[in-house]
């Protein structure tokens, strides 16, 4: 465990005095104007896609004196939104796939939001903290272990520095969940039996391929539907719904895992190689064994939701608890995507940073290996995941959008290989 | 459990002396036709039916077997030479030449002779018509699971077991784990609320694949389908109606009832890449095309290899169903998950009022058959019609969840499916092939 210790707001936001004499900022008009201080928030946004827009806008309405200073993208076009909506200079936005590295370099900002397609966030997240900037993080954080393990040691260095790190697994900071889990912690539906949690919706957006694109150029621009870019759809959704329940857990962690998954529904070319539904069991300590299904095809029933069971009741996680203990969440709602900035800002402000990394990247793990026994159909320990498996999808630190690379091979069980897996023998069933 | 005695033993030991009296329940319940021995018709010659006749006999040393039926003529012939070389059985092996049938109206044909008690064990596409027929000849039947493979022969057999039951004649299922002591025992205990009430539960049946049938010379197209049932949807159901009803029916039997509510999702996402299959698929695909193997895909079968299902039961419990087939990590079992324990299903739970089953336990694939002759006898037959097609309607009702995408409620299952995958007797005779798409995952709600 990292000791923590009280900062300074001067520690925790060292490089805006600095820069607060040389820059220009224009305008500043806006609906948080604010005298300039040492606590300004100066923001880049790295990944300016619908999230990081989304991100950028909620940041600046969550707290005064912040501001979006810098922007960084794979390309010009993806940025025009951001750029015209917080007027960033020409120079302070930087495109590329090594753009973040030229905006984390900027002194005058103490602060990120990360929001480019998960498989590159390990090694942002690692640059920003090397950088001593504070983060703001969407989910998930990584696509295979050895991205997870790249962030559980930023998260530990952002700890000795005393930066903050928030995710976007917005649930924690909603009002409704975090009443029903300080409830679920204190007994309020006795000990944990089981639980469910669901991610089964439609499709999402696709991006085809247009003339002209490389490999890397349309996989980025697709990159849901990528293992090395989103992790799959399991771990790009359904994160948010695993973290509730390891959560409920008090984070304690999956044993092992077991799952099924597949594609059957969207097959074509221009949904990349990831599946379009998986059933995931996760086996928590004491043999507490929970359901997690997650679903992207267009027309069927939807559900994203969780529930917990306990001995003496169960819960729907944000709000409701049924049982001995019965009760309904009656006090204030705020917008969990605002708050979740809110929170950060605060935190930094008070000389007290969250540090949400190593907690994120557990529940992110918790998806990978669901996936990842998905596509083998193997069951194996989250021990020996962490530890042994070899898969390692980090983008190359060499790697130029006019690279070539072909499609991974959709997961077929029994050809697919898991990396640093022996076969155990098989446990046969009787008839 | 000591209270619990075996009942295949007692039996035996009694059968001369009773033989007399069995007779003549049996024959107060079934035919009268004055004969010591309980006569027997097998349908359906194929691994498990040839199972199920041995472990009949063994069941009850009155058993005989007298009649054979199939779809085809090879397997009755190669069952009754098998049987007249069972040094254990031959003697109470007695098939005349016009007592063997076959063909796809074997079953009528069987249904018309002298037996009492007919096993079925053809493939579940049938069973349907087969226990009308039965039912209507005045027989008791011993049935495989499953007992459909479509919503409309689910629907048949609760018919035909209504029917059973007003003409006081048994029905069992070849789910034999409601017959095994321990399970019978655990099962009590667990209704009697040792464990607390049931909030959760999973069951599983996740195995390695299944064997895949080329065809014979003499084989039409149709009967090759029928040889190779498992991997058609229409004749096996898929692997979770097939196999997986076994741990289906004990949550069912756990909370004494099938599920209100199914979600579920799956695939086909090995199968079509198993190469041996394939290979004998473009075989069977150039016998019947003329040597052509365009279109192999539809030889190839349509059944999925996993099906992940919640069961929410009217309590509210919601329950993990996980089945299929491929290379990886196996299972098989249930596990049922109570306010003041968990239990295994099988012979043990934990909690305050931890139990364990210390009797003698039984071969439930004996014990199933020696519990119907022993029900007919006593004039009470037991009659479990409603509750396989129950749980036979569950399989399938989260195989329809998942190739839809949609939430299946029981209620819809009863009252409002016209699912229907299975032709006509008529259709049958005709002797066309039948191939449906392979499901989707998107497929419409019927």
């Amino acid at each position: 465990m990292v000791k923590r210790r009280n900062w300074t707001r001067r520690e925790l936001l060292r490089g805006s005095a600095a820069a607060a004499g040389t820059l220009v900022i224009s305008g500043a008009a806006g609906p948080l104007a604010f005298a300039r201080g040492s606590d300004e928030i100066r923001v880049g946004v790295v990944g300016c896609g619908g999230r990081g827009s989304g991100a950028a806008h909620n940041c600046v309405e969550s707290s005064p004196g912040v501001k979006i200073v810098a922007l960084a993208d794979a390309f010009a076009d993806r940025m025009k939104k951001l750029k015209t909506d917080f007027e960033v200079p020409d120079d302070r936005c930087f495109v590329g796939i090594d753009a973040y590295k030229k905006l984390m370099a900027l002194d005058d900002i103490n602060m990120v939001i990360l929001a480019t397609p998960p498989g590159f966030r390990p090694k942002q997240l690692a640059e920003a903290i090397r950088q001593g900037k504070n983060v703001f993080m969407e989910k998930p954080v990584a696509v295979c272990p050895a991205g997870i393990k790249v962030v559980i040691e930023a998260a530990e260095l952002a700890g000795q520095k005393g930066l903050a790190i928030v995710a976007g697994t917005q649930r924690r900071h909603q009002h409704e969940y975090v009443e029903t889990m300080k409830r679920i912690h204190d007994g309020a539906i006795g000990d944990i039996v089981s639980a469910q949690c669901y991610w089964n919706m439609g499709g999402l957006w696709v991006s085809k391929r247009q003339a002209g694109q490389s490999d890397i150029e349309w996989q980025i621009r697709n990159w849901l539907y990528f293992t090395w870019l989103s992790g799959d759809h399991i771990c790009e959704q359904h994160v948010h719904n695993i973290d509730v329940v390891n959560w409920a857990f008090q984070d304690a962690q999956p044993e092992s895992i077991h799952g099924i998954g597949g594609r059957q529904w969207r097959t074509g070319p221009e949904y990349g190689n990831i599946f379009d539904h998986f059933g995931i069991e996760f086996f928590y300590p004491g043999d507490v064994r929970t359901i997690s299904m997650c679903r992207q095809i267009e027309g069927t029933a939807g559900n994203v939701s969780e529930r917990v069971v306990g001995t003496k009741g169960f819960t729907d996680c944000h709000g409701t608890i049924m049982g001995e203990n019965s009760w309904r969440y009656r006090g204030p709602r705020t917008n969990p995507y605002v708050q979740e900035h809110t929170d950060l800002i605060k935190s930094i402000r008070d000389g007290k940073p969250l540090n949400e990394g190593k907690r994120i990247a557990e529940s992110t793990l918790c998806a990978i290996m669901g996936r990842e026994s998905a596509y083998s159909r193997q069951q194996f320990t989250r021990s020996w995941f962490l530890n042994r498996c070899t898969l390692d999808l980090l983008p190359a630190d060499d790697m130029k959008l006019s690279d070539s690379r072909p499609v991974a091979a959709v997961a077929i069980p029994g050809q697919y290989q898991l990396p640093g897996f022996v076969r155990e023998t098989r446990r046969r069933g009787r008839g | 459990m000591s209270s619990h005695v075996n009942k295949v033993s007692g039996t035996n030991a009694g059968a001369v002396a009773g033989a007399a009296a069995t007779a003549a329940v049996l024959g107060q319940i079934a035919h009268a036709r004055g004969s010591d021995r309980i006569k027997v018709g097998m349908l359906g010659c194929g691994g498990r039916g040839n199972g199920a006749m041995r472990n009949c006999m063994e069941a009850d040393s009155a058993v005989e077997i007298i009649a054979l039926a199939d779809l085809f003529e090879t397997q009755v012939r190669a069952t009754r030479d098998r049987l007249e070389k069972n040094e254990q059985f031959k003697d109470r092996v007695n098939v005349a030449d016009d007592h063997m049938f076959w063909g796809f109206d074997c079953h009528e044909k069987l249904a018309n002779c002298e037996a009492d008690l007919l096993l079925m064990a053809t493939t579940p596409a049938f069973r349907g018509r087969q226990l009308m027929a039965a039912v209507k000849a005045g027989k008791h039947v011993f049935t495989e699971k499953p007992i459909a493979t479509d919503v409309a022969g689910c629907k048949e057999v609760m018919e035909a077991s209504r029917l059973a039951k007003q003409k006081g004649l048994g029905i069992v299922a070849g789910t034999q784990r409601r017959h095994e002591f321990s399970r019978v025992a655990l099962m009590k205990r667990i209704h009697e609320g040792a464990i607390g009430e049931l909030v959760g539960g999973q069951c599983y049946w996740y195995g390695g694949g299944i064997w895949f049938r080329g065809r014979e010379p003499w084989m039409s197209e149709l009967q090759w389908q029928c040889r190779n049932w498992y991997h058609f949807t229409w004749l096996s159901g898929d692997q979770i109606c097939e196999q997986h009803i076994h741990n289906i029916d004990v949550m069912n039997w756990c909370f004494d009832g099938p599920p209100a509510k199914i979600t579920a999702v799956g695939g086909r996402q090995w199968r079509s890449h198993n190469e041996s299959q394939i290979n004998t698929a473009k075989e069977v695909c150039k016998a019947y095309n003329n040597g052509s193997e365009e279109g192999w895909e539809k030889y190839n079968g349509d059944i999925w290899d996993h099906i992940y299902a919640e069961f929410e039961y009217p309590n509210g419990a919601r329950c993990l169903s996980f089945s299929g087939h491929s290379p990886g990590t196996g299972r098989n079992g249930e596990k049922v998950v109570g306010t003041k324990g968990v239990s295994d299903c099988s012979r043990s739970h934990t909690g305050p009022n931890a139990w364990r089953f210390e009797g003698k336990n039984v071969n439930g694939q004996v014990q199933e058959h020696a519990d119907l002759i022993a029900s007919i006898r006593s004039g009470k037959p037991l009659n479990e019609g409603q509750r396989v097609a129950e749980s036979t309607l569950t399989a399938i009702g989260a195989r329809i969840a998942a190739c839809t995408g949609q939430v299946i409620t029981w209620d819809w299952l009863m009252n409002e499916s016209k699912q229907s995958l299975v032709p006509t007797q008529a259709e049958l005779m005709a002797g066309k092939p039948l191939y449906h798409p392979i499901a989707t995952g998107h497929d419409e709600k019927v």
